[in-house]
């Protein structure tokens, strides 16, 4: 244990519930916008992410432009198909995976004063920095290998909410209940 | 704490701001398409020969190769077309409908998302009267929308009127060229 969080001063543990209150909102507005954009399924997130009919339009435009009509409501029009294409990828990719970092860090930090094995730790900050690896390979590998990678956002979107929920269980209880 | 303070700037530095929707697509689509109460979606996949010579044209093509536009009728006579253009920047992405009367003509462009960042610099674009100089544009004549409002703007909303010009542009090359093919 690098600091000790259970008999840090009281500033320090307002400061770090804080943090995890407030990650722990922005995890749940996330998890209602991955809801509303994603999904939770492998096959949402394979639509969402995956090549079917981009990479397929991509790799083999029709010879001669085809037009196809249908009729559609109002509410059809409305209606956005959220489709994340490679150039959002790139954004999205660009932009996240630092902000990602510094959450799996700042998670990190407070694991570090925690009252855990050193194997203990090791194994949750590596799940902790494993989850952002693990969501955007899978989204990219989704895009360019195969729609069966979905699984793998799948799981780099649970192990985050497992390593934070961890991280933000062990802490409050050792700041503000377990005082050995 | 240090590190903590450092890290939540360079989060909050980094991330795109979250979309906001500033017309809602129904309204811009009963703006732009008055009096239609029939719709169809003509969807054109484009052949690489055409997405050559749309980018040839403009310097864009649809990342998936397919351009959608949105058909207004009334009593089974077309009133009207519209596109739905997205135009991204290291801001986020912006998105406009571009409407187009029976002739081909513009018949109105509205600003339907923007992310929360750039909303007041494009609210100031629009309030500069941005909009009003793509109404009765030909599809084949340059938008020049930004080069007027520019004089009275900061220089923000002057890059988001570069931006929404580039997006009337594309989507008015894309109904040139293929719109009735």
């Amino acid at each position: 244990m690098l600091y000790d969080l259970r008999h840090s001063d009281l500033r320090v543990r307002w400061l770090v519930t804080l943090l995890l209150a407030t990650l722990g909102t922005s995890y749940l507005f996330g998890a209602w916008m991955v809801g509303l954009y994603a999904g939770f399924s492998t096959t949402k997130v394979a639509e969402t992410y995956g090549a079917a009919g981009e990479q397929m339009m991509m790799q083999m435009p029709p010879d001669t432009t085809m037009v196809t009509e249908r009729p559609v409501s109002m509410a059809e029009m409305g209606e956005e198909q959220h489709h994340v294409d490679m150039n959002l990828l790139v954004q999205d990719t660009h932009v996240h995976m630092p902000m990602y970092a510094v959450i799996a860090a700042v998670l990190s930090i407070i694991v570090l004063g925690l009252a855990v094995s050193r194997g203990v730790g090791l194994a949750i900050i590596t799940l902790l920095f494993a989850a952002p690896w693990l969501d955007f390979a899978g989204m990219w590998l989704t895009k360019l290998v195969s729609p069966s990678f979905a699984i793998v956002t799948v799981a780099g979107g649970w192990a985050m909410a497992l390593g934070y929920t961890i991280v933000a269980a062990l802490a409050i209880y050792q700041m503000w209940w377990r005082k050995p | 704490m240090k590190t903590l303070v450092l890290g939540a700037a360079l989060a909050s530095l980094l991330h795109i701001t979250p979309t906001v929707i500033l017309v809602k697509r129904q309204d811009a689509v009963a703006h732009l398409l008055p009096g239609a109460d029939q719709f169809a979606a003509r969807e054109l996949h484009l052949s690489s020969a055409d997405s050559k010579k749309l980018h040839d044209a403009v310097g864009w093509e649809p990342p998936d190769g397919v351009v959608t536009f949105y058909v207004g009728k009334h009593a089974d006579q077309v009133t009207g077309a519209l596109i739905f253009m997205r135009v991204d920047c290291q801001h986020g992405p912006l998105e406009l409908a571009i409407g187009f009367d029976q002739r081909g003509t513009i018949r109105g462009v509205e600003v339907t998302k923007a992310t929360v960042e750039m909303k007041p610099w494009v609210q100031e674009a629009l309030r500069a009267g941005l909009t009003d100089s793509y109404r009765g544009l030909a599809n084949d004549q340059a938008p020049v929308g930004a080069a007027k409002v520019k004089p009275q703007i900061g220089a923000m909303p002057g890059y988001m009127a570069e931006l929404i010009d580039k997006g009337v542009m594309h989507g008015a090359a894309a109904y040139r060229l293929f719109y009735k093919s």
